[in-house]
């Protein structure tokens, strides 16, 4: 174990320094557009780090899959499957954006 | 001066002008852009930064040269003053700077009435540019590109490569080629209360069927979160596609889209493995094109969703 303030803390430093007093001070609108990049950059840190299972396929099964797409083999339920795949990529870079398709 | 380049001299003698000051614009990781006082006017210099360019994307001379053309066919695009060879060993062109609003989230929040029909407007003359005007632009097979790209990234993405297949099994009747934009979208024209003022960002022209630039604004990523408005998050597409059709001839459906939308995500998902390949290969540094990686998920999902309901 690292001493403290561990991976996940130091995020949440970073993020709090990002937020209350970086973003707040930034004059113009691009350095605005950067910070709100930058803190969206940590929360996906941040989700991946604490998600207990955020991935349905694997590097080597996606590559698989993928190798099989390109080579035309498209198989019944391979979207279902995708759907589901790129959904819990999503839970981890952008949870609000599943809330756009209900 | 303020903020003077090394440089500043060897750029009065390209403009044959007293440059009284010069200021770096923020932004821009491969091309950087100066906003020039040269004998009284206001200019934008756009200038080289790293020596690798995209496969994409065109040299600033041929970028000068496709916006001289665009400038030449009626378009609205700031104007053309110079290309400026190199200068300070990079390669940079100035044009009119211009001012008004290009954030996306911003205009689809209160879009000026007649934006949709100006973008068709616009649109239909740039696709009635001469090609041999530009004889450098390049044609291609798209889906090969996309493929292409994709093997550059050197990570799966089993979502995008089953929305390369669907669209080879789909593949539309073609339609002759145009000169194409090849990023015509909010974003990178400047609008004003009085509507569209600018088109901007001609590094992405290339030669296409015409309907890859027109279902490029219908993108969703393009709809900067005004989601229910299929056009660039302003509007409709109906009055869009007659427009479109008026001044062009060529009569798209609203149905002839779909094709060309799954493709605008395959090509903005792949888009954003190979910016974000920049950041990771070092060749530019930025949060920025680091994050994009990450939110090629957004566009997989898109194209998935497409599939799902045509």
């Amino acid at each position: 174990m690292p001493d403290r303030p561990n991976a996940l803390e130091l995020i949440e430093a970073v993020t709090e320094f990002l937020s209350t007093e970086v973003l707040p001070a930034a004059t113009d609108h691009r350095a605005k557009f950067r910070t709100l990049v930058a803190l969206n950059a940590l929360g996906i840190a941040w989700r991946e780090l604490t998600a207990s299972n955020n991935v349905l396929l694997r590097d080597e099964e996606a590559a698989t899959l993928a190798r099989r797409i390109r080579a035309g083999d498209v198989r019944e339920g391979d979207r279902e499957l995708l759907k589901k795949h790129v959904a819990a990529k999503l839970r981890i870079s952008n949870p609000g954006y599943l809330d756009r398709y209900e | 001066m303020v903020e003077a380049a090394p440089w500043a001299d060897e750029l009065e003698t390209r403009l044959g002008r007293r440059v009284t000051s010069m200021q770096l614009l923020p932004g821009g990781a491969s091309k950087e852009a100066w906003a020039v006082d040269a004998d009284g006017e206001r200019l934008l210099v756009r200038r080289a930064l790293a020596g690798v360019i995209h496969e994409a994307t065109l040299s600033l001379e041929d970028e000068f040269r496709v916006i001289e053309a665009a400038a030449e066919a009626g378009v609205k695009v700031p104007r053309p003053v110079a290309y400026l060879g190199l200068v300070g060993g990079r390669e940079a062109f100035a044009m009119e700077l211009v001012e008004g609003e290009t954030i996306g989230r911003r205009i689809v929040r209160k879009p000026p009435p007649g934006l949709d029909t100006q973008l068709a407007e616009e649109l239909a003359k740039i696709h009635a540019i001469p090609p041999e005007r530009v004889p450098f632009l390049r044609s291609g097979d798209v889906l090969e590109r996309f493929e292409h790209e994709l093997d550059s990234v050197g990570e799966p993405h089993p979502a995008l490569e089953y929305g390369l297949w669907w669209l080879r099994e789909h593949r539309p009747e073609p339609l002759a080629d145009v000169v194409s934009h090849g990023d015509f979208r909010l974003g990178n024209i400047v609008v004003s209360e009085r509507g569209l003022e600018y088109v901007l960002d001609w590094e992405f022209a290339h030669l296409s069927d015409p309907r890859e630039d027109v279902a490029w604004p219908i993108v969703r990523a393009w709809r900067f979160g005004a989601d229910d408005r299929r056009l660039g998050g302003i509007g409709e597409v109906g009055p869009y596609l007659e427009r479109y059709e008026e001044l062009t001839g060529r009569s798209i459906s609203e149905a002839d889209l779909d094709w060309w939308e799954v493709l605008g995500n395959v090509k903005w998902g792949t888009g954003c493995l190979t910016q974000s390949r920049r950041h990771l290969n070092g060749q530019d540094r930025s949060v920025e094109y680091a994050v994009l990686g990450r939110m090629a998920a957004e566009m997989e999902y898109e194209l998935i969703d497409l599939i799902d309901r045509a």
